[in-house]
């Protein structure tokens, strides 16, 4: 693929992942520019296109009715579609309001009945249209996206690990969190990060979301006996980033 | 070769004339652990060490090893041996080492394993602190430890150091060694068979009879899927295990998408997709689907299938990955012991 169009879109997020894009530094991320042509970025342009495009890098979770022909615009301008960040891929920790019901007053206040507040459940995009590639992560690992866009202009295909976080804890030889006393979703979450959280001490969140086949019942029961949760912390705790995915294995 | 003493109160002086003459790798603290690394001071050895998170393999078999660097005029090699001594590996991980030797040097031989174990010189020593799931003492123990080039063991009141070959002789000239005592190789004999006595688990039975009963529980798909119930399928298993040795290359290229470099990464077969393969035409198919199917896979391979190749069974007995494993399910003794009692 020739110095492929990419453009970026976003729906329900922070568009923090959009940020990392531009966190390469500029010596590689102007080089970067000789092999993509950008053209719709808003963190970083201001121009947009109506035109066909070749990578569309769609950030943020499907949670409006009125985003599905937005989405379907997009899918239908693009060769290629990567949900890009993790509301984009599970609906990310936005799907944590699906299980609750007072979420607006919450957040909003008295401002909650405004009528640009108003939400479904927060649904991965693929709920809406078809996606080819996942960019996981919150945020996304910057330098696996670069291998990513890489792999597609190489006619490649991408290289998206289905193996748990424990793989990268033991290639960098990180004392378990187990073995201090502690917990971790390493097991069940989708590496691909290089897992810099254990190795400094902090659990694994499955912030990529889980692998393809995660042992939950497994979780819940090493959660109870090996860290101490009780019975109903073990079974909410992969919510953060998973709620959708969770739902879906039981 | 005739073995030599060193005292203690001149055993930090070995250490820093070593590190001066070779990079020197030996079990050092990790947070609650131990880990192979490179010393920086003499006092971070430590030879109280009961097991180390990964196996010392991890010198010549990197976890993530690049094999070349390509760029438009074409690719070169990216291997750089050095000279190193691999100072205070455990017998067992000496057993463990040899089993990679032999399996890397057969056919075609794997260079880049290779160049970086002919550079090093591994010093051995005994088993000061027993870890929680060593069954080191029941795991073919009739093979022996070999492919080291020096034995040390601490006794009372220095180290008995046995040189078993010229590289290892030649590590003599760093420190103030005298010839051992026939009583201090004794002591350290003692120490050495003593140690056996105290590892925690233990394998009931015996490499032949075990490989055998293994064998013929291939087909009873309710035993694997039941010992696999809470398998994460997670890897660390065979991610910590001194014998494994399976690996994954992946080509990255550089942001200017002419120049990447060609990476063998760790594999490990109780991963989902380590057996997924394709069948041409954007189809796949993995041969190893269910968790009791890869978790059978591990147990076969370590107890049976590389039994003829290496004269005994493909692990060593360090208990890393009963450790390891955070559902505790994949412990050797227990499996085997359970396969061996019904």
């Amino acid at each position: 693929m020739s110095r492929p169009k990419v453009a970026f879109f976003d729906f329900t997020c922070c568009e923090g992942c959009q940020i990392e894009f531009t966190n390469y530094g500029d010596v590689a991320f102007l080089e970067l520019l000789k092999h993509v042509d950008v053209v719709e970025f808003r963190e970083a342009m201001s121009e947009k296109t109506t035109d066909p495009i070749d990578i569309a890098l769609v950030e943020g979770s499907f949670t409006r009715e009125a985003d599905r022909a937005k989405l379907e615009s997009v899918r239908e301008r693009a060769k290629i579609v990567i949900a890009y960040g993790q509301c984009a891929t599970t609906a990310g920790i936005n799907a944590l309001k699906n299980h609750q019901n007072d979420y607006k007053e919450f957040v909003y206040g008295d401002d909650a009945g405004q009528a640009n507040l108003a939400s479904q459940k927060a649904l991965p995009i693929s709920a809406a249209i078809k996606v080819d590639y996942m960019a996981y992560g919150c945020p996304v690992n910057k330098y696996e996206v670069l291998q990513i866009i890489a792999h597609l202009l190489h006619g490649k295909e991408p290289v998206i690990p289905n193996y748990p976080v424990c793989v990268e804890c033991k290639r960098r030889e990180t004392v378990c969190r187990y073995d201090e006393a502690d917990h971790c979703m390493g097991q069940v979450a989708r590496a691909g990060c290089t897992a810099p959280c254990p190795a400094e001490g902090i659990p694994c969140e499955a912030c990529r979301g889980f692998v393809d086949q995660p042992n939950i019942r497994a979780l819940e029961k090493v959660l109870v006996e090996r860290a101490g949760f009780s019975q109903k912390r073990a079974a909410e705790k992969a919510l953060m980033f998973t709620a959708n995915s969770l739902e879906a294995t039981q | 070769m005739t073995a030599s003493f060193i005292k203690n109160s001149d055993f930090a002086a070995f250490l820093t004339a070593m590190m001066k003459a070779a990079p020197v790798y030996g079990p050092v603290a990790k947070r609650s652990r131990f880990a192979f690394a490179r010393l920086e001071a003499p006092e971070e050895l430590r030879l109280d060490y009961d097991v180390t998170i990964l196996p010392p393999k991890k010198l010549f078999f990197p976890p993530a090893q690049d094999l070349l660097r390509f760029d438009s005029d074409g690719f070169e090699a990216a291997l750089e041996p050095e000279e190193k001594i691999l100072f205070g590996v455990h017998f067992y991980d000496v057993k463990a080492i040899d089993q990679t030797d032999l399996l890397f040097a057969e056919r075609n031989c794997d260079i880049n394993y290779i160049a970086h174990r002919q550079t090093t010189t591994i010093v051995a020593s005994n088993v000061q602190t027993v870890s929680k799931r060593a069954f080191f003492a029941t795991v073919g123990a009739d093979v022996p430890a070999k492919g080291h080039d020096a034995a040390l063991t601490s006794i009372d009141d220095g180290y008995v150091f046995e040189p078993l070959t010229a590289r290892g002789e030649a590590l003599l000239k760093f420190g103030r060694f005298a010839p051992a005592t026939e009583a201090q190789c004794r002591g350290a004999d003692k120490v050495n068979a003593d140690v056996l006595a105290e590892c925690p688990e233990k394998l009931e039975h015996g490499t032949a009879a075990i490989a055998t009963k293994v064998r013929a529980a291939f087909k009873d798909e309710e035993l694997w899927s039941q010992l696999a119930a809470d398998c994460f399928s997670c890897g660390s298993c065979n991610t910590v295990c001194p014998t494994c040795y399976c690996f994954d290359v992946q080509d990255t290229w550089h942001v200017d998408q002419t120049s990447g470099k060609r990476t063998r990464y760790w594999d490990a077969c109780l991963t989902e997709d380590f057996a997924k393969i394709s069948l041409g035409e954007g189809a796949t198919e993995n041969f190893r689907d269910e968790r009791g199917e890869r978790f059978r896979h591990r147990l076969m391979r370590k107890a049976v299938y590389l039994n003829p190749k290496l004269g005994g069974p493909a692990c060593v007995g360090c208990g890393r990955c009963s450790a390891a494993c955070t559902a505790d399910i994949a412990d050797p003794t227990r499996i085997i012991n359970q396969i061996m009692a019904s």
